[in-house]
Parts: structure tokens; sequence; C-alpha cells
């Protein structure tokens, strides 16, 4: 996945590296409870792969993988944390 | 003397400046349908992109100025009209309100410091500058529009969508029209979002170049669907000048600053109060207390809005000051503070929101 911003800079993601940082409940966990993230060593394929993304306001970007795992809203200010 | 060139009246008008936009209106595509006779008579459009431009009147004497002391004119027509352009440049409308050009949030955090009566007037302003309007009650438990506007009636249907409620020549939807009468809407915070998304969503807007939404008070459910659903060209902040309501109004502005909904400005109701008996100025709720805000958060201030009892009469007689009393401090200054708005959203049209690409 791309990103051009808003100053014309780019930004390129894998499928891997954005499925780790899911930042949905069920995979960091709540509540002092471990997610599922923290849990397994290996995801499916199929759990890798973008399947579709939807624009969330202005500020975040909603990932869906081929899994059907779709629950993370990732903000802009996450993803330009993960290329720093 | 000869005729100039098209291209010599473009050269002076490019020295002309839009304030906001900081850019010449030239390449901003302001000017059109440029012709220059050969007798010497210049005749444009100049397209603003707001009818409730700020800076109108200036425009058209400095392009009748400049265009008018170039060697062989002998006339100059400047036709001043307006086209809002869509919020951001973007490769595909929004799909949810599709034919809305422009969204504007009034919020507040705090209840009680007018953000309906601000709402209703920011949208009546923009109305009477000439824009096509719409107006969305997004307070699903204390609707203030219906009464505020006189329009106390239930919605059409027409092909299983609603039909907003025209008054005013605005166009309003409200779940005060909605559920109307005595009964509250007694909702836990999931079903405020699905009615605020219904109501944006099953609302046939139509075409309009601004949807003025008004927002309950709180930085929860109501505020954080809108932003998710719809990218919103900005919020206004209404406060009152005391401590305790800038507070919260600070609060709210930096909610919409972590969803990166640009902040248009805060404005300042309830801003003094003038003695009808005695014709001295008041500050009942102190003064000043939201530009020092605005200052220290680095946002504009869009200004001040006295208290006043017409404001008051005529929103519960359902007709909006800047409509029933144009004359008086209060309309003059939600028509004032309208402009501002108007010219800070101009501003986002011309922003890029980030492109995603997936391979």
């Amino acid at each position: 996945m791309e990103i051009t911003w808003e100053d014309g800079s780019k930004s390129t993601y894998t499928g891997e590296q954005l499925r780790w940082a899911c930042p949905c409940a069920e995979c960091r966990g709540e509540a002092g409870m471990q997610g599922r993230l923290a849990r397994v060593q290996t995801l499916s394929p199929a759990e890798l792969r973008v399947h579709d993304v939807t624009l969330v306001g202005q500020y975040a970007l909603q990932i869906a993988f081929e899994s059907g795992h779709a629950t993370g809203i990732y903000t802009f200010s996450l993803l330009k944390r993960l290329m720093a | 003397m000869s005729a100039p060139t098209s291209q010599q009246v473009l050269d002076v008008l490019g020295h002309i400046k839009d304030p906001d936009l900081g850019r010449d209106v030239v390449s901003l595509g302001m000017i059109k349908e440029l012709d220059v006779s050969a007798e010497g008579k210049v005749t444009f459009t100049f397209e603003l992109t707001t009818p409730a431009c700020p800076v109108r009147d200036r425009f058209k004497s400095q392009a009748e100025d400049a265009v008018g002391e170039l060697p062989g004119v002998t006339g100059v027509e400047v036709r001043m009209t307006a086209n809002v352009r869509p919020a951001f440049s973007r490769p595909k409308p929004s799909e949810i309100l599709p034919g809305v050009k422009q969204t504007i949030a009034v919020a507040s955090g705090k209840g009680g410091v007018g953000k309906s009566t601000v709402a209703v007037n920011l949208a009546a302003a923009l109305r009477k500058s000439g824009a096509t309007v719409g107006l969305l009650d997004a307070d699903i438990y204390g609707p203030s529009v219906p009464v505020m506007t006189g329009s106390k009636v239930v919605p059409q249907q027409s092909n299983g969508r609603l039909l907003p409620i025209d008054a005013h020549g605005m166009k309003l939807m409200s779940f005060g029209h909605i559920n109307p009468g005595d009964e509250p809407t007694i909702y836990r915070g999931p079903m405020v979002g699905k009615a605020i998304e219904a109501m944006m969503v099953q609302v046939d807007w139509g075409r309009l170049d601004y949807l003025v939404i008004d927002l309950p008070p709180g930085t929860g459910d109501a505020s954080l669907t809108l932003a998710q659903a719809v990218p919103l060209t900005g919020v206004a902040i209404v406060c009152t000048p005391q401590d305790v309501a800038t507070d919260i109004a600070v609060k709210a502005l930096q909610m919409f600053r972590k969803l990166n909904v640009t902040p248009l400005g805060l404005i300042e109701n309830m801003s003094w109060y003038v003695c009808p008996s005695c014709g001295h100025r008041h500050e009942i709720f102190s003064h000043g207390g939201a530009e020092s805000a605005a200052k220290r958060l680095g946002v504009p201030f869009l200004g001040a809005i006295p208290l006043e009892e017409s404001i008051r009469e005529d929103a519960d007689a359902g007709t909006p000051v800047v409509i029933s009393r144009p004359e008086s401090a209060g309309a003059k200054a939600f028509v004032e503070i309208a402009s501002q708005v108007a010219a800070r959203t101009s501003i986002q049209s011309f922003r890029q929101l980030p492109v995603i690409n997936v391979h």
C-alpha cells in the first residue's frame, strides 16, 4: 500500500507490516488483557494480504485484510510513526 | 492607442492577491470569460470561491483600478460571481453526501453557549449571501433547530428517502422533525451514531454549497461519528467568554485536531449586553476569553456576538435574527462571522488529502 501525503512525500507499506501493527482492541488487547498479536507467533498468508482500504473521515484508514479482519482504524499519525 | 492584449490584462490582474488563499487571483482561476474589444473595452467575470467573500468589494475595485490604468483601456466591466468549490482536491466525490461541497460543523464542548443559535444564523447568513445551504441538527437529545426556524413539520418521503424541510430558503433536517412533540429520544451511544449517519445517508440533501451541522455538546459519540463518516471541511467552535466555557471549548477543539478536522476558529457568544434602559455596555460573562484562547491555540478568532433580547425572541419565534432584523448588532455580527467562516472554508478547497494506492 502506498500513501502520497499532503506535502507530496510517499510512504510504502507491506501487508505484513500493517497487519502486525493493527491497532484494534482484539489485536492489541484491552483492560490489561493481552491482545491476539502478543499471543501468536505467525499469521496465515490471507491475514497478511490487504484486501481493501477505506478512508475514515480525514484522519485514518480502515484496512481490510483478505482474512476478513477489518477492525483496525489506522490513524495517519500511526501510519507516519510506522515509517519513522 | 491600440487596445491591450488579454495577456496584458491578466498580467495586471495577477498582482491581486487573495488574502486568505495567499495566491494571486489569476493562478487561482478566478478570472473567467475575459474579453477585450477592439475599442479597448475590457469585460471579464471575477469568480469568487464563496458568495459570502469578505473582500468581494475590495477585489472588484482593485480589478477595476488595475485594468483601468492600462494604456488603451477605455472601459472596464467586472461581473462578480461565486462558485463554491468542493472541500479538498480528491479523485472522486465522497460517497456519503455526494452533492455537498462543504460541510461545516458547529461545536462547543460545553452546552448552553448558543451553538444552535450560531449554527442557525450562520446558515441563514450564508444563504442570504446567495449560497445554497443545508442545516443538519445532529443534536439527537436536544434538537433546537425546528423551533428556531419555525419548521415544526414532519418530513415527507420520496423513494424511501426523507426530504429535507424547506424554511427560510434553507434545507433542514433535525431529530425534532422526525420525533416531534414532547417525546424524548432515549438512546445509548451507538444509536446516536446510527441516527446521525441516517440523517446524512437517508436524507435527500441534493446539491448544496454548504451543509452546516449543529453538533450536540460533548466530545463523544455524535462528534466522533460525524468525523469518521464525512471528511468535514472544518469546525467552528462556539463559547462564551468566561473561563469555565473557554476551557471546555479548548477540549472540543483539541478533539477535532486529533481527528484531523481543521478548526476554522473560535466564536465568542454572549460577549456583551447593552442595557436598553441605561444604554450601558455590560460584560456579564466577561469579555475577550475566546479571543485569548484562540491566540493561545493558534487558531483564528472569528468574531463576537452580543447578548441581545432580539436574538432570543426571534429564535423562539422561528426566524433567525439575520433575516428578521438584519440591521441589529447581533445580525451584523453573525453576517461578519459567516463571511469569515466561508473564507476559512475556501482555503480547504485547495488542500490535498493523502492519496492511497493499493497494489
